[in-house]
């Protein structure tokens, strides 16, 4: 009588997690695989739509980024400019863009010296432009981008097939 | 004895509740943050005469050592000039494809009807008979096709050319064959504005040798591959890459061989400048310049 209830007890409780243990190892093994660690890259919002292209090129550092969508450029995520007013305009030169960048730059050249880094090497800037703005924008953006001091210009494009071969 | 026995059971079965609450919470925050669609980066040289060509300057003499390589993108045609000629114009149809919101289904309309549409008011109607929103209809393009047209001169409105491509469903072309003299199996369409596939352009059967663009692609035609292969209009991006690369075999003694400028005319959207910059590279031009097209 005294062992009936135990060994009720003990039929009841194995319900092993073991194998889900491993299942769940498993998927976080390739959950950690998978991961981005390009977080500051990732800013897609539903009105920046980056074009497709067959680069298999992965961005080096994390750079300065200014995004052009329908209705801003956004430079570093403060809204500068409306796009609408970059397209109207008559130079190629965006000052509003332009002071800010020249800020930026001549951070970048202070905080090199400081720890005795090339304080002239051209400045990395990653451009994201979504795919329906016209060359017309984009052209005077990377003007800007060139008349500021960040002459390595790179765009941000999707991978074709997710990056799959 | 029975003592000790109860010890080691104790020890066999961990509690591994509060492990699995941990990983269940770890699942979907990972899941969040992967990113299935991966970013890249396209690299671009700086237009270097850009501050300089605000004068009006006219530009240097061409030099017979060099091959001042330029591909210009207008609203109706592509050309690849060369030391101050240019090749025939490659005339093309705009097309966006879209994918509805709506259907998940794949629906291909001109640029002039989806502007006709939208200044009457509507938006561009899916396969299931909706509209699309007509603000944002722009972000539900998924490719821009560029169709190859035949003119026979300025005026005439020319046929729509059309190529064998291989497929890997939905009717969505991958890569354009060429045949044994590297000229792609095209002809032009029939009807109005050649816009029926023509009857004389037939699938090569399966053992038929041909090729893509790509270098060393020559093959003969496996049964799974000539079943999968379809009739599409021929994009004016192939014809593009076609040349660019017999251009870069031909002159890949010169200094300058790697170079090309891409001009687009001011409303040519950013996803036609990454395309042909694409087209460019795969060509082997790694150097790619960027310049307006005069007269903006």
């Amino acid at each position: 009588m005294a062992r009936k209830p135990r060994d009720f007890g003990t039929a009841n409780a194995p319900f092993s997690l073991t194998s889900m243990m491993d299942m769940m190892t498993i998927i976080l093994v390739f959950m950690i695989k998978n991961i981005d660690a390009e977080g500051q890259l990732i800013t897609q919002a539903e009105n920046l739509i980056l074009p497709v292209s067959t680069s298999k090129i992965q961005p080096k550092e994390v750079s300065l980024s200014v995004t052009v969508d329908n209705e801003y450029v956004v430079v570093d995520n403060a809204k500068i400019i409306k796009t609408a007013d970059v397209l109207a305009q008559e130079d190629i030169l965006i000052t509003s863009v332009d002071s800010v960048l020249k800020e930026r730059r001549e951070a970048e050249r202070e905080f090199a010296l400081r720890s005795n880094l090339p304080a002239d090497e051209a400045g990395n800037i990653v451009v994201q432009i979504d795919k329906n703005i016209p060359y017309d924008a984009m052209y005077k953006v990377m003007a800007t981008c060139g008349y500021s001091g960040y002459t390595n210009i790179a765009f941000a494009v999707m991978m074709k097939n997710g990056g799959e071969e | 004895m029975a003592k000790r026995i109860k010890v080691s059971q104790g020890m066999e079965e961990p509690d591994l509740l509060p492990a699995m609450g941990l990983f269940t919470i770890l699942i979907p925050m990972l899941l969040s943050m992967t990113a299935f669609q991966k970013l890249a980066i396209v690299e671009v040289n700086l237009p270097e005469r850009s501050m300089l060509e605000l004068n009006g300057e006219p530009p240097p003499e061409p030099d017979q050592q060099t091959l001042s390589l330029s591909l210009a993108a207008t609203k109706d045609y592509l050309v690849i000039g060369a030391r101050g000629g240019f090749q025939p114009n490659v005339y093309f149809k705009e097309m966006w494809t879209f994918r509805c919101k709506s259907d998940a289904q794949l629906v291909t309309y001109s640029v002039e009807d989806v502007e006709r549409t939208v200044s009457a008011g509507a938006g561009p109607k899916c396969k299931d008979g909706k509209e699309m929103d007509k603000e944002k209809y722009l972000y539900e393009i998924e490719t821009i096709e560029l169709w190859a047209i035949q003119k026979e001169s300025e005026e005439d409105p020319g046929r729509i050319l059309w190529a064998l491509y291989s497929s890997q469903g939905e009717n969505v072309p991958d890569s354009v064959y060429v045949d044994g003299n590297n000229a792609f199996y095209a002809l032009p369409g029939e009807g109005d504005l050649g816009a029926t596939p023509p009857p004389a352009l037939t699938k090569p059967a399966a053992g038929t040798a041909l090729a893509t663009l790509d270098l060393n692609s020559a093959r003969k035609l496996t049964a799974d591959a000539a079943r999968s292969n379809i009739v599409y209009p021929l994009s004016a991006y192939d014809v593009i890459s076609k040349d660019l690369i017999q251009i870069h075999a031909q002159f890949i003694d010169l200094d300058d061989v790697n170079d090309i400028i891409i001009v687009a005319d001011d409303n040519a959207q950013f996803d036609k400048i990454i395309s042909l910059m694409d087209r460019a590279k795969a060509a082997g031009f790694s150097k790619v310049n960027l310049a307006k097209l005069g007269g903006a």
